[in-house]
């Protein structure tokens, strides 16, 4: 299959903004869209912010096969899981501190502003015995995401679903901000004057 | 299952009888309700070849777990039959109040079969219980007198479905209206009543409840799409101020409105007849359906004349499309279709259509030119009485085409005219109109409301990767929002788990966003085996010549055509279904479908 400019562009473009950001190690994060019925990934240690064409790898979206198991990025059987089990059409996967720091001490992160309340309420955690690439990554994932626009491994990272990549980005980096929030917060050691996730009914979001 | 009476009335006109069968909860689990229940109930009935004027045909009409509950946008059902216009399978959707009041009579919906003697109405009385009356008073009046009508004779209350002449005519551009307001309006929904004698159905004295499972979580998450609906733009304000004709500002500018039967995509007159034109000079008010707080009905006065509308599709149908710019009358051509029963955007394209043809020396009237508003209403008026040139327009733009010998003049897939976004626009978009199951249609798969208004998400327009991933999301997530029923403009302000969370919390189901995507998967494939059946095939999955070959010259859409055939592989392969766009038996297994 044959990637068009327009796409590669689109993956150059949202790898260079986590870059900027920060939000990873030079050679870690993965991006993932649908494309014609397969699965386009970045491969295995691609640097996000480098971007070239052949970093990008077309992969079955039924099964494992040689090029996901080869050179694949490390977390495409959890991408793939993830778009056979939920509307997923793009993933983007990131470190973002805020998030995974909070995930640490939290079983679910609910959102205390207000664009984070608005667009996520909630912020799934999800715990694995091995965090990083298992099947185990993958079973758990995917069913967390079906009515969630992201969710947090444990002390690992990020997995934001889209329509297109950007769109999965600007959710990653939203859930980022709104986690990042909650963290200054905590930092500052007061009770919130008013807390408005209590007055919304996110108990059963 | 909570949320529904699992009961469905089965009207047989033939003998005037009727009986009450009971559904199995298994059947919604599988199907949940309108337009998926609809089309379980119509292809287990109808075989494929059926002639769509036959007895035979039935028209099915339901409602879903979500109409008439304390979601905004809910007040909304569904109608499945065959359509005469395509052939192909048909399903419609319609607003107002009609479809929560036959809720509160407490079935799920309605099949009518076979063909009564003498024009008749059906009465479903909440107390009585349901009556087939003569239609002897109500035959050849128009939409607003039989509503009128009704109401004298069934009690002020009544809600209403009821055909025009055009419908009686069984013209194929016939539309059923809804409390003379809103409407059934596509593919010659209405002809198939007129074919059976059917003038109206009305409803009274439903008095209801159905059973929510959890509604305090149902008023929670209500309340959160609320807020949203309020907080989006198009939602709070756009819909609200300018109705759906708002949208033709923006299609304008973005050179993707159809001109003069899809030659240009821009026209500087164009502002003349958009929303904020109608807001300036014939609103009177605003209106809304069942519970809705968006509100993008529009009551208005054009000239000697008021009405509802009109419509976005509508003012470029019958204006822009013709090259007229003249709002009032182009209102009042919309007037009368409404009063007589005619699909306005088919109507306009197949008058477009003769323009075009009349523009190429190969049509004898010579009346009917690209810019003349004086024979707007008058065409429609023939039409709905099929009366000189408007029996020829009654037949709808591809049957008029093929008979002046120029058949590529006809804008349409599947026999049903395009509506007005341009293809060349919005690729995944006209990908859409070319697989949509009941041809060519907007609503289908709308992709234009992320290409073109982001909403709820952007996606850029042009882009041909993944494309054709994304519409086979978005087609079964629509088939979703007709099952439910609730109306697809909610759909800019909410993400697609939002629906999720209605049904589960009304039904005490689980039913996430991925089984509420196989749910859509498979009420699309079995609308699409149907399609099989009645003789269409992968060649029919194609756009008129125009949109792969001629881009404009001119705008933000200029030097773009649509390259439908290297979308439509990946299409059918994203789809399940072999190189033919046939289902491949493992998809149809995997969807419990034979
Ligand atoms: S948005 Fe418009 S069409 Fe939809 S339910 Fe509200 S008033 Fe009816």
């Amino acid at each position: 299959m044959k990637i068009d400019k327009e796409t590669f562009n689109s993956f150059d473009l949202v790898g260079k903004d986590l870059s900027n950001r920060g939000y990873n190690s030079s050679h870690a994060g993965n991006l993932s869209m649908k494309s014609g019925g397969k699965i386009i990934i970045t491969r295995r240690s691609a640097m996000l912010g480098w971007l070239q064409p052949e970093d990008l790898v077309v992969i079955d979206l039924e099964e494992e096969d040689a090029h996901s198991g080869l050179i694949a990025s490390t977390e495409s059987n959890v991408h793939r899981n993830i778009y056979k089990h939920t509307d997923a059409m793009a993933i983007v996967h990131a470190h973002a501190p805020a998030t995974t720091a909070l995930s640490m001490i939290e079983d679910e992160i609910t959102c205390i502003d207000g664009e984070g309340m608005f667009l996520y309420k909630k912020i799934p955690v999800v715990e694995c015995d091995i965090p990083v690439g298992s099947y185990e990554v993958a079973e758990k994932v995917a069913p967390a995401l079906q009515n969630y626009p992201a969710i947090v491994v444990r002390a690992h990272g990020v997995f934001a679903k889209g329509v297109t990549l950007e769109d999965a980005l600007g959710v990653l980096t939203g859930v980022e901000q709104a986690a990042d929030i909650i963290y200054r917060v905590k930092l500052l050691g007061q009770p919130l004057k008013r807390d408005y996730s209590k007055e919304k009914g996110f108990t059963n979001w | 299952m909570k949320g529904l009476f699992n009961k469905i009335i089965e009207v047989n006109l033939n003998d005037r009888s009727h009986q009450v069968i009971n559904i199995a909860d298994e059947v919604y689990e599988n199907y949940l309700g309108g337009r998926g229940l609809g089309v379980k109930l119509f292809t287990d009935r109808v075989p494929p070849t059926v002639d769509p004027f036959s007895p035979e045909n039935i028209l099915v009409f339901t409602i879903g777990p979500v109409t008439g509950t304390s979601v905004s946008t809910s007040g909304r059902m569904s109608l499945v039959t065959k359509s005469p216009l395509t052939g192909t399978i048909f399903y419609s959707n319609t607003g107002g109040i009609f479809g929560f009041s036959m809720k509160r009579c407490g079935i799920d919906g309605i099949i009518i079969e076979g063909k009564s003697e003498k024009p008749c109405y059906i009465v479903i009385d909440g107390n009585k219980g349901l009556e087939i009356k003569d239609a002897d008073e109500l035959w050849g009046l128009d939409t607003e007198a039989t509503y009128d009508k009704l109401k004298e004779l069934e009690g002020e209350k009544v809600r209403t479905l009821e055909i025009g002449p055009a419908g009686e005519n069984q013209v194929r551009l016939a539309s059923i209206m809804n409390d003379a307001s809103r409407a059934f309006g596509r593919g010659g929904v209405g002809a198939i009543m007129g074919s059976k004698n059917l003038k109206a159905i009305a409803v009274i004295n439903g008095k209801q409840k159905t059973e929510v499972d959890n509604p305090e979580l149902l008023k929670n998450y209500a309340k959160s799409a609320l807020d949203k609906i309020k907080a989006l733009p198009v939602t709070r304000s756009a819909l609200p101020l300018f109705g759906t004709a708002g949208v033709l500002h923006v299609t304008n500018s973005l050179g993707m409105l159809p001109i003069r039967n899809f030659k240009y995509g821009q026209h500087e007159k164009a502002p003349l007849i958009g929303g904020e034109a109608i807001r300036k000079e014939i609103l009177v008010k605003t209106e809304a359906c069942y519970g809705c707080t968006i509100r993008c009905g529009r009551l208005t006065e054009a000239g000697s004349m008021k009405g509802k509308g009109p419509e976005y599709e509508t003012v470029w149908s019958l204006g822009a499309n013709c090259e007229i710019f003249n709002l009032i009358k182009i209102t009042q051509a919309n007037y009368h279709c409404n009063k007589l029963g005619l699909d306005t955007i088919s109507m306009g394209v197949t008058i477009s259509c003769a323009m075009e043809l009349q523009d190429k020396g190969l049509f004898p009237y010579k009346e009917v030119k690209f810019g003349n508003e004086d024979v707007l209403s008058e065409l429609v008026i023939k039409t709905a009485k099929k009366e000189g040139i408007g029996a020829e327009l009654a037949e709808g733009s591809k049957r008029l085409a093929e008979k002046y010998g120029d058949a590529e003049t006809a804008i349409h897939v599947k026999g049903l005219e395009l509506p007005a976004y341009d293809p060349r626009g919005a690729m995944g978009h006209a990908l859409g109109y070319a697989t949509s199951n009941r041809g060519g249609c907007h609503l289908t798969g709308y992709m234009a409301a992320m290409e073109i208004f982001n909403a709820p998400k952007k996606i850029p327009r042009f882009t041909i990767g993944g494309k054709p991933d994304l519409l086979v999301l978005k087609q079964n997530q629509s088939a979703i929002e007709d099952s439910l029923v609730n109306c697809k403009f909610s759909g800019y302000a909410l993400g697609f788990d939002y629906q999720a969370r209605f049904v589960s919390a009304i039904t005490g189901l689980d039913f996430n966003v991925t089984r509420l995507l196989e749910i859509g998967e498979r009420i699309y494939n079995l609308e699409r085996i149907f399609n099989i059946g009645a003789g269409f095939s992968n060649a029919d999955d194609k756009l008129p010549e125009r949109f792969e070959n001629e881009p404009f010259k001119e705008g933000l859409s200029k030097d773009r055509v649509v390259p439908i055939k290297e979308m439509l592989s990946d299409y059918y392969r994203v789809r399940g279904w072999d190189e033919n766009g046939v289902p491949k038996k493992e998809k149809l297994q995997e969807l419990g479908l034979k």
